[in-house]
C-alpha cells in the first residue's frame, strides 16, 4: 500500500505535494541539487502544472459567472415586486402609461445593480466562452428577460423582441433565443400576478379602457395562442424542449387563472353592477364583459 | 380587434423568427449527430483491434499497431469533416453532442502511442510513451486547449478524460502481461502510472466529472502495485 493514497481531501494533499516541489531545490550552502535529486518526481509535472492553472482559471471563471447570477436573480426578484401595486398611491395599474416616479427610481436602482454584474462578468462571457458558461448565466439571463418584458409591456403594451431585449444587456453578453423564450414564460406569470391584484384593487383589467381596444386577458391570450403554436419537438433532448415543457403547463395555468377572475367579476357583476347601491331603483343595462 | 395580427400585442415576426432559430439549430444537430455516429463505430472498431494488444506478446505487436494506425486514420478523416461542421457555430453550443466520442479517440491515440505506435511529425515511435495534447492535436489535425478564437478544438478535460482511460486499460494491460510472460512491463506500466497519478494530484479539481472518473485512479495504481508486489515477492523481477 505504499504510495497509495486512499484521502478524501485531495486538494490538502495537492497542497502538500507542490510544497514538496519548489522551483530550484538547493543545497544548505545555496548551490543548486544535481537533477537527480528530482528524480523521482514525475516528468509530467510541467504538463499538470499548465493544465491546473487552465483548470484554476475556468472554475474561477464559472464561480464568478454563477455568483452574478444569483444576484441578478436577487434583484430581478425585487423587481417583480415593486412594479405590482404595493400601496394605493403609488401603483401601477395602467398600461402603456408613464410609471409613477418613485417606482420608475426604484426599478432604475435594480436595472443598475443587474447592469453592474453583467458587465462584471461581460469578459468572462466573450469569445469562444460566451457558449460555455451557457448553464450558469442562463438562469440570470432569464430573470432579467422576465423583468425587462414586463417593464417593457407596461410601458407599450407589447411584445419586446429579441434583439430590442439583446440591446439593454450589458458588454456583448449573448441573449440565445432559448433563454428569450424562456424569459417569456415567466412573463406571463407576472402578467398575471399583475392582472389579478389590478382586478382586486380597482375592480377592473389593466388596458381595455378608453380608446384601447385590448385589455390584459387578450395578450395573455394572443401569447398563449403563440406559444403553442412553437415546435420545439426538434429540441427534445436538449435544455430548450424539457423546459419548455415544465413551462408550458405553467403558462397555460397562469392564463386560466386570470380567465376565472374575470369569470368571476363578470359573474358578480351581475349581482352588483358596478356603482350598485341599495336603494337605488333596478338599472342593470349596462353590464361589463371581456 | 377586426385584424389582431397588425394591433395585436405580439409582432408576428418574433415567433417567426423564433421557430426559424429553433429550427435551424435542429437541422446543425442533425449533422453533426451523423458523423458522431460514424465516429462511434469507428472508435469500437478501433478499440477492437487495440484491445488485442492484450492477448499479444509485446514483440508482436506491430501488425495490431498497423492495424490500429489505419482504424485510427478513418477517425481523423471523420474528426475532420466535425471539424468543418461544427466550427460554424460556436463550440461550446454543441459540445456535448460529440464529446464522448471525441474523447474515445483520443483515447484510442494514446493507447497506440503508449504501445509503440503512433509515430507522426518526425516523431518516432517508442513504446511507454505519453503524447501530449499538442501530440493529439497534430494527429488529429485541429487545435488544442483554443482561447482567442472559436472553433472546433480538442480541450484539456477531454484531453484529461482520455488519460483516465488509459490507466483503466493499462490496469487491465499489466495483469494480462503477466499472463503472457511479460514480467518487465508491468514495472513499466506501474512507473508510468505513479507519474500520471502525480500529476493529477496536483489538479484543484471541483465536483466535476472528471473529479469523480479520476477517483478511480488511485484504486488502479492500487490494482498495478499488486501486481507488482506479486513479482517482487517471488522473484519474478529483476532488482535494479
Amino acid at each position: 500500500m505504499s504510495g497509495l493514497s486512499i484521502t478524501s481531501h485531495p486538494q490538502s494533499k495537492s497542497e502538500s505535494m507542490s510544497e514538496q516541489m519548489p522551483g530550484v531545490k538547493r543545497h544548505h550552502d545555496g548551490a543548486e541539487k544535481e537533477k537527480e535529486v528530482n528524480a523521482n518526481a514525475s516528468p509530467f509535472m510541467p504538463m499538470f502544472e499548465a493544465f491546473r492553472d487552465e483548470l484554476d482559471e475556468h472554475h474561477d471563471r464559472r464561480e464568478r459567472i454563477i455568483k452574478a447570477s444569483r444576484d441578478i436573480t436577487a434583484a430581478s426578484k425585487k423587481m417583480h415586486y415593486i412594479f405590482p401595486p404595493k400601496s394605493v398611491t403609488n401603483r401601477v395599474r395602467t398600461l402603456k402609461s408613464d410609471i409613477p416616479a418613485k417606482i420608475a427610481s426604484e426599478t432604475a436602482e435594480r436595472y443598475t445593480a443587474m447592469q453592474k454584474q453583467f458587465s462584471a462578468i461581460a469578459p468572462d462571457l466573450t469569445g469562444i466562452n460566451a457558449w460555455r458558461y451557457q448553464r450558469q448565466i442562463s438562469g440570470g439571463i432569464q430573470e432579467y428577460m422576465e423583468a425587462v418584458s414586463f417593464e417593457h409591456y407596461l410601458r407599450h403594451q407589447a411584445l419586446i423582441t429579441i434583439s430590442e431585449a439583446a440591446g439593454t444587456l450589458q458588454g456583448g453578453i449573448e441573449l440565445t433565443g432559448d433563454d428569450y423564450v424562456l424569459g417569456l414564460f415567466d412573463l406571463v406569470g407576472e402578467l398575471m400576478r399583475f392582472a389579478i391584484t389590478t382586478m382586486a384593487t380597482t375592480g377592473s383589467l389593466p388596458g381595455g379602457g378608453g380608446d384601447e381596444k385590448r385589455d390584459i386577458l387578450v395578450d395573455l391570450r394572443e401569447l398563449r395562442t403563440c406559444f403553442q403554436a412553437l415546435d420545439t419537438g426538434s429540441c427534445g433532448g436538449t435544455g430548450l424542449g424539457k423546459d419548455v415543457e415544465k413551462k408550458m403547463e405553467v403558462m397555460k395555468t397562469c392564463v386560466e387563472k386570470v380567465e376565472s377572475v374575470v369569470y368571476g367579476l363578470i359573474i358578480r357583476g351581475r349581482e352588483r353592477p358596478k356603482g350598485w347601491v341599495p336603494g337605488i331603483a333596478d338599472d342593470r343595462g349596462v353590464v361589463e364583459s371581456y | 380587434m377586426s385584424n389582431p395580427s397588425e394591433t395585436g400585442m405580439v409582432d408576428p415576426r418574433i415567433f417567426e423568427e423564433l421557430q426559424n432559430k429553433i429550427d435551424e439549430d435542429a437541422e446543425v444537430r442533425e449533422q453533426i449527430r451523423a458523423i458522431v455516429q460514424t465516429l462511434e463505430r469507428q472508435g469500437r472498431s478501433a478499440q477492437s483491434i487495440l484491445s488485442r494488444a492484450h492477448s499479444t506478446p509485446a514483440a508482436h505487436l506491430k501488425p495490431v499497431l498497423a492495424a490500429a494506425e489505419v482504424a485510427i486514420k478513418e477517425e481523423v478523416a471523420s474528426i475532420k469533416s466535425l471539424s468543418d461542421v461544427a466550427s460554424s457555430s460556436p463550440y461550446y453550443k454543441y459540445n456535448g453532442l460529440w464529446t464522448r466520442d471525441v474523447q474515445n479517440v483520443i483515447f484510442s491515440i494514446l493507447l497506440c502511442g503508449w504501445l509503440g505506435g503512433m509515430a507522426h511529425n518526425d516523431k518516432a515511435a517508442e513504446a511507454g510513451r505519453l503524447l501530449t495534447i499538442e501530440d493529439v492535436g497534430e494527429i488529429l489535425n485541429v487545435p488544442v486547449n483554443l482561447k482567442d478564437r472559436d472553433a472546433f478544438h480538442i480541450s484539456i478535460e477531454e484531453y484529461l478524460q482520455s488519460l483516465i482511460t488509459l490507466i483503466e486499460e493499462l490496469a487491465r494491460l499489466a495483469v494480462n502481461s503477466v499472463t503472457l510472460g511479460d514480467y518487465q512491463r508491468p514495472l513499466q506500466i506501474s512507473q508510468f502510472v505513479k507519474d500520471i497519478h502525480a500529476g493529477f494530484q496536483i489538479l484543484n479539481l471541483k465536483n466535476d466529472s472528471l473529479r469523480r472518473r479520476s477517483d478511480s485512479i488511485k484504486y488502479n495504481v492500487k490494482k498495478i502495485e499488486d501486481i507488482v508486489y506479486d513479482l517482487s515477492l517471488r522473484n519474478l523481477v529483476s532488482k535494479s
